[in-house]
Formats: C-alpha cells, structure tokens, sequence
C-alpha cells in the first residue's frame, strides 16, 4: 500500500495506455514519456507498459504501507526516502512507514514514480491510464490527491539496479525536435517554413503556458498560410505528435488525448522525440527540424534497439 | 460513391481482415487512418497487401446501420442557446425543434470525445456559427448545432457548438463493450422529450 502526501502540482496513474478503439474516439491517454515508463519498469521487474505515477511539480510526497522496490526515472530529480538521498533512474528498497519526498527537478519536467508489484486498480477498456477529462481509468478517473491510498499485489522484492548514464535521455533546453512533413504541409508560405525549422539561425518557438495532457501550444512568429490555402481542414484522424495551426498561425503539439483534428498539419514530431515532449516546459525553446520517413523509421528503430538493450 | 460511404466500407472492409498488425483504424469524414505495427510490417507491405485485398470489398458483409431514437429536452436550462438559435435563424423555438427532430441524420464520424457522433446533414435553415471561445463546460448529453452538423456530448466537457438541448441517453459506457452506442454509418433520429 502506498499513501498519496503531497501530490506535487499533478500526479496520476498512467500505463502503455488504450489500443483498438480510437475509431469510436477513445484517446491512447498513455504516459507520455513511454521511454521513461519502459526503463522504469524494467528497473522493476514489470512488464514494460506496467502503470506508474506519472507526477510534475515539486513536493511529491508518498509513504510506504509495505516494503517494496520503487525507483524513479523521466525528469532528473533531487529526491529522498526518510531524509536519505537518492538517485534518479535506480531502484531503491522501500521499508513500511517510510516516506518518499521529490524536492527538486533538476533536468526535465515529467517524471515516473513505479512499485514492484501490481496496483489494484480496475483495467477501464483494457488499460490503467488515466482519462482526465473524461473520468475514467487510473485511480478514480482523477489525479491523485492527498490522502489517497493505492494498494498492490504480487510484490516482490528485485536487486537494486541503475540505468547507466548513457541510457538516459537528455531533456534540457533548447529542445530539437525532428519532425516529418505533415498532410497540409503546403498550406504555408515559403517563408514560414523556413522561419518554422529555425534556418535563420534563431530559435523559432517557446512553449507558452498554454500546456497540458492535451497538448503544447507554442510561442513564437505565427505561421502564414499561404493565400490559396483554407485555415482549417475538415476533420481528419489525428496521431500523438502532430503538430496542428490553427488559425492564429501558433502551433499546437497534440499529446496522447485526441483521435480527431481540424487544423491544418504542417508537420509531425518523428516518433524517436515522442518522449521529449514529456519534458517541454513553459519558457523552454524548440526547434525543429525536417528529416524523411526513412530516417525517421531508423531512428525510432534504433531508440527501440537502445530501450532493448538495457534489459540485457 | 459518396465519400462517406466509402470510408464506411473501406473501415468495415479493414475490420473483416482482422490483421494482427493493424492496431487502430479511425475513419472520418473523408479518410480512414490505420495504425499498425512497425514490428509485424512496414507501410510498403501493408499498403500492397491491402491493394491485394480490396477485390474482397465486393464480399463482405457491411453491417446494416443501427437506428437510434434519441429523446431530448429541447431549450431552457438544457438547451441555453436555443434563444441564440432562435435570434441568428429568425425561427421561433418550436420551428427550430420541429425541423431538428424531422431529419434522420447519420453518424460521419465518432469522436473528438470518446462516443461523440458527428450528425449531418442539418437542414440549412439551422446554420448557426460555432461559439468563437468555447465553453469551459457543458454537461452530458448536451445536444449542439454548428455549421450543418449536429452533435451530443457524450461527457462533460469544453463545447464550441450552440447547445439546444440535452438528452438523458447513456451514449458510451466504458464498463462494457460495444464501448459506444454509435458507430460510423448509424442513423439518429431525435424526439422531443
């Protein structure tokens, strides 16, 4: 068992999310750094979709019922179990009645909080994650909260291990997301393009404030649409990582939440930077930048051969 | 064809294949997206083998569309734009209810929430815009108009649609499959409760 003390500004239960009913417009709402879910559960024995917290913000508090193995991967954190330090990306041995404290996060902006052991939690349509807006799934459909108490199953206790340096991702400012050419790519003018991945040299979007599960809206120099081309699409499947404009021409990251979009697609993150978007905070630069389907395939190919490679 | 039509059959057409490396299909308006796995195929070999396949289309058995009766109160508290609706059309309330209860209407597509339906076509004479900052929250089964369509909230949720009206039909329940009352194809038809 473990009790929520501090939720940090938002925790909750997240997994490999939802597959197969996207056609009835049930999102994936999976953890949204799924690198970071793997790693973690790997450190833990679990099977590599196995639910977790997924928290942001400071503070993040629990305390332990049982022992049990917990680690912590996603962000870089400054964490501590009965005042004792501990490091990021390890597992560590948790005894009943002690408490887990996240002070600081020191790289990144998302992190992972996982337990060696099943929580009992109902599967809604087939996952444990958490569908915040409408309700369902995770722990009651909501976000954690003070007071709240998980229990698990089949705990057992596994050696501590650590993910070695090289394993993990670097989440710092400025962020380069590689993105391939989206369906409305044609909507926008020559020189919003090039102003979009950056070739004058300069950072060419921040992310704003306007940041959820949902999506990332960004700052910056809006994109033109070109005169011949409509400011909006009629709606069409949406995947995690398109990046949609709508009319005011600032870009809008969409996340694991929506199956359908009406905005026009210049591009799509490359799957391989999926994870990074887990960690895009407010007032952090992105760049972008074009690579082609193929590249894109050999590098979520090789990122997928990395994640492999860590379990043996 | 219509193009509605055709996205209907290619995503039944896709379901009877039952391909293990399609993972998730979403029709839409004028397109169906499939999401497959990279690890059982590659996008050259799943579009030759669907290439392959589609003589089958002729084939298969399309499942006839279900009809749904849906009652709904129409204005005051539940429908709190209908005044909206009446001033922008320069239809009286009861104009409004009895042109959007006598079309039967069929589900373009399901989403944007899970179990939402996208109901076209509206009768002309009930175009209204979309709201141009939308609402936080609209309850469940609110029923709203915009441009020629027309719709239900299936959740709580932010709604840009003029909201005429709400009904108490469960329209998804994540507790049992079919997850969705409607699928892609079915027809609604609306009652005034």
């Amino acid at each position: 068992m473990i009790e929520m003390i501090h939720p940090g500004i938002m925790s909750l239960v997240v997994d490999g999310g939802r597959r197969g009913y996207r056609e009835v417009g049930i999102p994936t709402s999976s953890a949204l750094d799924l690198y970071a879910l793997s790693s973690l559960n790997h450190l833990l024995g679990n099977e590599g979709n196995a639910p977790a917290i997924e928290v942001f913000g400071e503070k993040f508090s629990l305390r332990f019922g049982r022992d049990v193995c917990c680690a912590i991967t996603g962000a870089k954190v400054r964490a501590s179990l009965e005042g004792r330090p501990l490091h990021s990306w390890m597992s560590f041995e948790a005894k009943a009645g002690e408490t887990l404290t996240v002070d600081e996060t020191r790289e990144g902006f998302r992190y992972y909080v996982g337990f060696s052991g099943t929580p009992v939690l109902e599967k809604i349509i087939g996952s444990y994650a958490t569908n915040l807006e409408c309700r369902f799934g995770g722990y009651r459909g909501r976000a954690l909260q003070k007071g709240d108490r998980i229990d698990f199953e089949d705990i057992r206790m596994v050696d501590v291990q650590r993910i070695p340096e090289e394993f993990i991702p670097r989440m710092m400012q400025p962020h380069t997301l590689r993105v391939v050419e989206g369906p409305e790519s044609n909507y926008f003018t020559d020189e919003s393009w090039e102003e979009f991945l950056g070739s004058k040299g300069k950072t060419a979007f921040t992310v704003s404030t306007k940041l959820n599960r949902t999506g990332i809206r960004l700052n910056g120099k809006p994109l033109a649409f070109r005169t011949d081309a409509e400011e909006s699409i009629i709606s069409d499947g949406l995947l995690p990582g398109s990046i949609q404009v709508p009319g005011d021409g600032l870009p809008i990251i969409q996340l694991h939440e929506r199956t359908l979009g009406g905005y026009a697609r210049p591009a799509l993150i490359a799957k391989v930077d999926h994870d990074l978007l887990a960690h895009l905070k407010p007032g952090d630069s992105v760049m972008f930048e074009m690579i082609g389907m193929e590249e894109a395939e050999l590098l979520f190919d090789m990122k997928t051969e990395i994640a492999t490679s860590i379990k043996n | 064809m219509e193009i509605h039509e055709r996205v209907r059959r290619y995503y039944f057409f896709l379901k009877s294949l039952q391909l293990e490396e399609i993972t998730d299909i979403i029709p839409s308006f004028r397109s169906c997206l499939i999401l497959f796995d990279r690890k059982k195929t590659s996008y050259e070999a799943l579009t030759a083998s669907l290439r392959d396949k589609e003589f089958l289309m002729t084939h298969i058995n399309i499942p006839e569309p279900k009809t749904h009766h849906v009652p709904v109160e129409y204005g005051g508290e539940s429908g709190f734009d209908i005044d909206f609706v009446a001033s922008h059309t320069g239809l009286s309330e009861d104009e409004i209810i009895e042109i959007h209860t006598s079309v039967t209407y069929k589900v373009f597509v399901v989403g944007f929430l899970p179990g939402f339906p996208y109901l076209g076509i509206l009768d002309q004479r009930l175009y209204v815009p979309r709201l141009e900052t939308p609402r936080l929250r609209v309850p469940e089964g609110s029923v709203g108009l915009a441009q020629l369509q027309t719709g239900i909230y299936s959740f709580e949720s932010p709604a840009g649609w003029r909201i005429i009206g709400r009904t108490n039909k469960k329209l998804f329940d994540y507790n049992k499959e079919p997850y969705s009352i409607f699928q892609i194809g079915d027809k609604v038809r609306f009652i005034r409760a």
